[in-house]
This record gives structure tokens, sequence and C-alpha cells, in this order.
């Protein structure tokens, strides 16, 4: 395996800026080796010789599908399979027993927001799937959603490494649902084909995804800026069906703006949205930041601020 | 010290320094077998909270070791995690079924040891 490339440290803030304008996400002070790490592996793929050149010829092209992809590569999760099991168990235990005793059958959409490689829809399909005796007539529609990223293609594939699935995943569940081949484990058709996986930008609009019973965004939550936050509570809010649930991770909150929702006695990350619908006003203020237009503005402003030098006479 | 204990059985040298390692800092006193029989004597001194077992060994497999222990006064108790190289589903379910609570694959790291003791209620 080939080590990090190195990066001029004048582009690091110019990363965050950009990662801060194009997603709504502050990468923390202590992400400049992962900066390093990430974009290693995108400038090898797209043939740069070096990080620098990759990042000054984003900067000075304005390419929105290389922004994309730096950007998509920055916010790759290191997710685990059951990476918080508790929240999960409130699915199983919680909140599709509370919305199968109001309905009795029909279809339950669920959707995993921030999925990355996939391992949290999995682990939902796989617990449901052992639950199935306690939920019968009832058809699970499971989706995985993130940003665009060979994170998500692995999820698609459902393959995972030696590595990967020794990580949370108990040992008999690796041996019901995962077939091994080679070196990896790859999950087992009746559970890939329980999960679609979409790509979509948490701040875009989110309508085409339509609406569902259940959303669970965990663990995420805090790496997005405050103004970004109440644009992707209020964009997940509008997915909620009436009655359905938010799920959140452990110790999360909706930060006393409640999106329509109440919060379940003694279960604190469980939001159950009300009956009624509620107006979503658009605050201007927030950009949507997935075209181009936003992508120029963002690059002239770093220009602007003298960020974007060139690294190569610096 | 009120900490749990666990016995390393493994015929190479390095992997129980290094497993007993990474248990010492999950806060585990620690012992080592070089084998299933040396393991059997051990715990028939004194039976661990958990073991950390491979599986291929001389003298005594670490298969024909989980079966005698299950079959001991109090061999019931240890929490038995398998740690091999052997990776064939059929060789863990047999491990599974002979009294095996967790598995890990080899190669392992200090995360993979923490995640299987976590999953078996050790920590």
């Amino acid at each position: 395996m080939r080590g990090a490339l190195s990066l001029n440290p004048t582009y690091y803030e110019a990363l965050k800026r950009l990662t801060l304008e194009l997603a709504g996400v502050n990468l923390g002070s202590d992400h400049a080796f992962l900066i390093e790490t990430r974009l290693s592996a995108l400038a090898r793929q797209e043939g740069y010789d070096s990080l620098d050149d990759m990042v000054e010829e984003l900067f000075n092209t304005g390419q929105n599908r290389l922004a994309v992809q730096v950007v998509s590569s920055l916010l790759e999760r290191d997710t685990h399979f059951y990476t918080d099991r508790p929240s999960l168990e409130k699915l199983e235990h919680v909140v599709i027993p509370a919305i199968y005793s109001s309905r009795k059958g029909g279809k339950i959409r669920i959707v995993s927001f921030g999925c990355s490689s996939g391992q949290e829809p999995y682990c939902i399909a796989m617990m449901l799937d052992k639950a199935s005796d306690k939920f019968p007539d009832v058809k699970f529609e499971i989706v995985g959603v993130d940003y665009p990223s060979t994170a998500l293609d692995r999820a698609r594939a459902g393959r995972y490494t030696h590595f990967d699935v020794q990580r949370g995943l108990p040992i008999r569940d690796l041996i019901t649902y995962f077939d091994r081949k080679a070196e990896d484990w790859i999950i087992k058709d009746h559970i890939r084909q329980a999960v679609k996986f979409e790509e979509t930008h948490l701040l875009s609009n989110l309508d085409s995804l339509g609406e569902f019973d259940i959303v669970v965004f965990r663990n995420a939550l805090p790496h997005y800026s405050s103004p970004a936050q109440v644009r992707v509570l209020r964009g997940l809010s509008s997915l909620v069906k009436p009655l359905g649930y938010l799920l959140l991770g452990t110790d999360e909150t909706l930060n006393h703006i409640n999106y329509g929702f109440d919060t379940l006695a003694r279960q604190p990350n469980v939001f159950r949205k009300r009956e009624e619908k509620i107006e979503i006003i658009e605050d201007p203020n927030i950009k949507k930041p997935t075209d181009r237009k936003t992508f120029e503005k963002a690059k002239r402003r770093l220009k602007d601020m003298g960020e974007l030098g060139n690294s190569k006479s610096a | 010290m009120n900490s749990k204990t666990c016995l390393v059985v493994d015929d190479s040298r390095m992997i129980r320094r290094v497993a007993s390692r990474i248990l010492k800092e999950l806060k585990f006193e620690t012992e080592e077998a070089e084998n299933g029989q040396d393991a059997i004597d051990r715990c028939r001194i004194d039976m661990p909270d958990a073991i950390l077992l491979d599986w291929n060994m001389p003298i005594m497999s670490g298969l024909d070791f989980l079966k005698q222990l299950r079959k001991e006064p109090t061999g019931d108790k240890p929490v038995v995690v398998f740690c091999t190289a052997e990776r064939d589903v059929l060789k863990i379910t047999e491990a599974l079924d002979a009294g095996a609570d967790e598995y890990v694959m080899k190669p392992f790291d200090s995360d993979i040891i923490e995640s299987k003791f976590f999953q078996a209620g050790l920590i």
C-alpha cells in the first residue's frame, strides 16, 4: 500500500472552507493528516503526481466534478457495523412496534442518512430479518443515503474486508448473512436486495426520496455548521411522514428547535412527528451549495482571501 | 483491583505477547498457555473469566480444549473467544457449536479484540 502524499499547508484552510461551503460541514483542526490520507487515493486515481497539482487544478479550473469528489473524499466516514447499537435497538424495540401497532401491515419505509459504506442500513436489514416474526405482513423498505463516493460504491457491492466484518459484527451474524469470497465477505443477496442506496446531498432538495416512516441520522449532526444543522434538520423533517419518527444518535438532541417533533418519554434521541403538517419556512440566508455557481463563488472568495497561492512558486 | 482475568492460549509466543498487551490495555489480568492441555491444567487451578483461544496447537487443539473445558465443573463460566487463522464458515460453526462465544479471525488488531470482547459482554 502506498503512503499519503503531502499537501502544501496553505491549502488546508482552503479545503476546509470549500467543504464548509459545499457541504456545510466543519472539518476539525485535526484533519490535516486525514486530508492528506483521503485525498491521496483520489489524486492517484485521477492521475495527478501530487496533491498540490490536484488542488491547484481544482481551484484554477473550477471543475465541479472534481470539487464534489474532493469534498466527498474528505467527508467519507469510517463506519462500523452496529455502531451505537443501543440507538439501533430502539428501532426494533420502540419505534417499529409503535408504528406496527397502529397499522398492522403495509409498508414501513426507513432511511439511513450518512450511511457511508452501508453498514448501518445493512444492520437494520439484518436486525429486521431476525425480528421478522414480530412484524408479520409488513414489508420493509430500507434506503441508505450519502454523498456520491467510493464508500457508497462499496455499500452497493456489499463487500467488506476481513477487518470491516470483525468490528462490531457478531460472529453469528457474519456466518448467517455473509458469504466468504477470497479475503473478503459479501453480504447475502436477500439482505443486499433489501437495501437501496441513493446519492443525495443532505443540503439539496430531498423531495425525490419520498416520505419515510423512520429517518435515522446518527452521529453526523455535530459536524455541520450551525446554519447547516438547521437546514439539514428541516430537510429531514420534511421527509418524515406525520406520526413517523426521527432517530438521532445517543446523546443527540434537536437543540431547542422541535421541527414539528415531540421527544418520546424516556427516549431522548427518538422524536415523533406531530400529525398536523407544519410549514417549513426557507431561510434565504442559507445557501444551497450543490450547483456550480456556489462553487465558483467559494473559489472567488478564497482567491480574494489570498488563500489560493501558487504552491509551486511558494 | 477488580479486573477480569483472561487466559491467552496460543502456541506462538509472539501472538501470546501481542494479545496479552492488548488485553492488559483493556484492564484484563492475563495468563498464558501454549496448548490446550496446558490451558486445561491452568483452568483446573483457577478458572478465568475469559479465554482467548487458538485452534491449531500441538498436544491438544483449541477445539478439543473447548469441548473438555465445558465438561469441567464451572467450565461453563469462562467466555471463550476463538482467535485463529481458520476462516471457513464450517469451522466457525463447529467452534460455536462446541461452546465458543465469539470468534476472531487472524490477523487481528486491538480494535477487533476490543470489539469482540465487547460483544461477548466482557467489557
